[in-house]
């Protein structure tokens, strides 16, 4: 059995090598691009390196553009998060009326598509005069919603309220109890909420083009033009990297709070379980 | 609960009220039922950009007339399907090669990891640098100009597909090792204990166990990618063009007498959505049924 266990393991090694190159391929042309000042057909690596690209793209407004969507994404997060947060907990805890219907609706922006919503709600946004950059935060907070209220309910699942109750007992105020026992002990979720409400914010394409009709121009705006405008494959590089690098810093920027382990009187939440109970209708 | 010292205080329950819903409710049942409920009356000749009312279903009968709709289906639900498809297999794959902490498990885990924050617009913009006629791919194989298929803009729309396929496949992955973590590797430890050899442990534990969040990632990405616009509008060709590429230049045309069209197609492909939707919860719960 032998030399069919050394050609499995082989086999295994060269699938994931596969899987990796799989992921990591499609990125490689646009980091080459980055730094290409000249890169003429069928030669296979940049013939000139130099930041041009990166000139071209600033000139073309690349800060302001991504200051903007900074702006948008992070309000996304600040708003997004904490209705998310207190919805999931009034899920868990409280009790609401028809919940498991509340539970699908607040789900429900996942599965429709948002040009259509958009579309809809155009003719009301002019016609009551909504500023631009307010109807797109709302559809945006909307979007975000199913994200920020998945990740607090699975995490009040395993949340034990005995820790805030006992707080209470001890004198603390209900002030005290959220600041210093409820929300640190949630705080893992809480941060992994608001990166996938930033991220909601910081990726939207369709409802920035529909609702601002060209007038807010976001990161991903600047990038849609240029990649079907100029043929500039340097300057569209450096803003497809300048889009991902974001979201990339933050996520490590997060990650010590994301792994904090959080003390749980579950000892095992059943994940996927979860997700299905909440995304499926029973 | 009544509090003994307070006799007169309102009992709270312990973990706050019901009513704590209402601020992420209010602006989701605004946004959803407002905007779908125009999109269907607009469709429906009920509230024209200009001029009287005319209810009835000429939108759908002109949109389709024209001949745009029914390509326009053909061609989203194939590439809904087709990147679905690859996503789910390729994605379970990674999972699963992820979870087994073999040679190259973490490799596998942190480049899927780094594959997920990047938005769809940037993964088009990439794609389009690795598979247009003058991309990586022409270049490494050393193609003479047009000799290299049309990926990009071609009437295979590969491009289109491979992008989803890359994005979605890393969600799926993700979503799958958390899934296994928990009770996958016991069931496969006393599955190998028992004799079953590692194909039918695969078939009969670790499928059936992932079944609930391989429907749930598919229908999201299924879902995701059939509402999705800028990865066909920028990957893929002038005509046909996919249901959310042709609502979008129905939208925006000069002409405002094809608003109702546009509305037409997203009302269309809302539906669409809907009943992919019923379907994964009724496998999904075919699924927890047979556990």
């Amino acid at each position: 059995m032998r030399p069919l266990r050394w050609l499995r393991s082989t086999f295994g090694v060269v699938g994931r090598l596969g899987l990796v190159l799989w992921f990591v391929v499609p990125l490689v042309p646009m980091l080459l691009w980055v730094f290409a000042n000249r890169w003429p057909y069928p030669s296979v690596l940049p013939t000139e390196l130099g930041t041009d690209g990166l000139h071209q793209a600033v000139t073309e407004g690349v800060a302001s553009a991504m200051g903007r969507s900074l702006l948008l994404a992070a309000v996304v997060a600040l708003v997004a998060t904490p209705i998310g947060a207190a919805a999931a907990r009034a899920l868990t805890f409280g009790r609401v009326p028809a919940g498991r219907l509340v539970e699908v609706i607040l789900l429900a922006p996942i599965a429709i598509p948002s040009f259509a919503v958009v579309m809809g709600l155009n003719i009301v946004l002019l016609r009551w005069r909504v500023p631009g950059l307010v109807g797109v935060m709302t559809i945006l907070v909307v979007a975000a919603i199913p994200y920020t209220t998945y990740v607090m309910r699975v995490a009040y699942l395993g949340h034990d309220l005995g820790y805030e109750e006992e707080a209470r007992t001890l004198g603390a105020s209900p002030e005290a109890v959220r600041w210093r026992v409820h929300v640190p002990l949630v705080l893992p979720a809480l941060t992994v909420s608001a990166f996938l409400a930033f991220l909601v914010g910081w990726s939207d394409y369709i409802v920035t083009l529909l609702v601002g009709g060209g007038q807010i121009v976001t990161l991903p705006m600047l990038l849609g033009a240029t990649t079907t405008g100029t043929g500039n494959e340097s300057v569209v590089a450096v803003m497809a990297v300048l889009c991902v690098l974001c979201p990339l810093l933050l996520f490590g920027a997060i990650t010590p709070i994301r792994r904090r382990s959080q003390p749980t009187h579950s000892a095992e939440i059943d994940r996927p379980v979860a997700a299905a109970e909440l995304v499926g209708s029973r | 609960m009544t509090d003994l010292a307070h006799p007169f205080r309102q009992p709270r329950p312990p973990g706050g009220h019901g009513w704590w819903v209402l601020p992420a409710l209010v602006p989701t049942v605004a946004v959803l039922v407002g905007g779908l409920g125009l999109v269907l009356s607009q469709s429906l000749g009920l509230l024209p950009f200009a001029g009287r009312p005319n209810p009835g279903l000429d939108a759908y009968r002109q949109v389709n007339a024209a001949g745009e709709l029914g390509s326009a289906l053909v061609v989203s639900l194939g590439i809904a399907v087709i990147s679905t498809a690859l996503a789910l297999v390729i994605g379970t794959a990674a999972g699963l090669a992820i979870q087994r902490r073999r040679r190259g498990s973490r490799a596998v885990g942190a480049a899927a990891a780094v594959t997920v924050p990047v938005p769809h617009l940037v993964g088009a913009a990439t794609m389009g640098l690795l598979l247009a006629d003058s991309g990586l791919l022409a270049r490494l194989t050393g193609s003479t100009p047009g000799t290299f298929p049309a990926f990009v803009g071609g009437p295979s729309w590969a491009a289109v597909i491979a992008e989803y396929a890359w994005k979605e496949s890393a969600f799926v992955a993700i979503v799958v090792v958390a899934s296994l973590r928990s009770r996958a590797a016991q069931y496969d430890e006393a599955g190998a204990v028992l004799g079953a050899s590692p194909w039918q442990r695969l078939r009969s534990l670790t499928l059936p166990l992932l079944a609930p969040a391989l429907i749930v990632t598919g229908t999201i990405s299924f879902v995701y990618t059939l509402g999705s616009y800028e990865v066909a509008w920028l990957l893929g060709r002038a005509y046909p063009q996919p249901l959310s590429v042709l609502a979008y230049q129905l939208f925006t045309s000069t002409d405002l007498a094809v608003r109702p069209q546009a509305s037409a197609v997203a009302a269309i492909t809302t539906a669409i959505a809907a009943v992919v939707v019923v379907i994964g919860s009724m496998l999904l719960r075919r699924s927890r049924a047979l556990r």
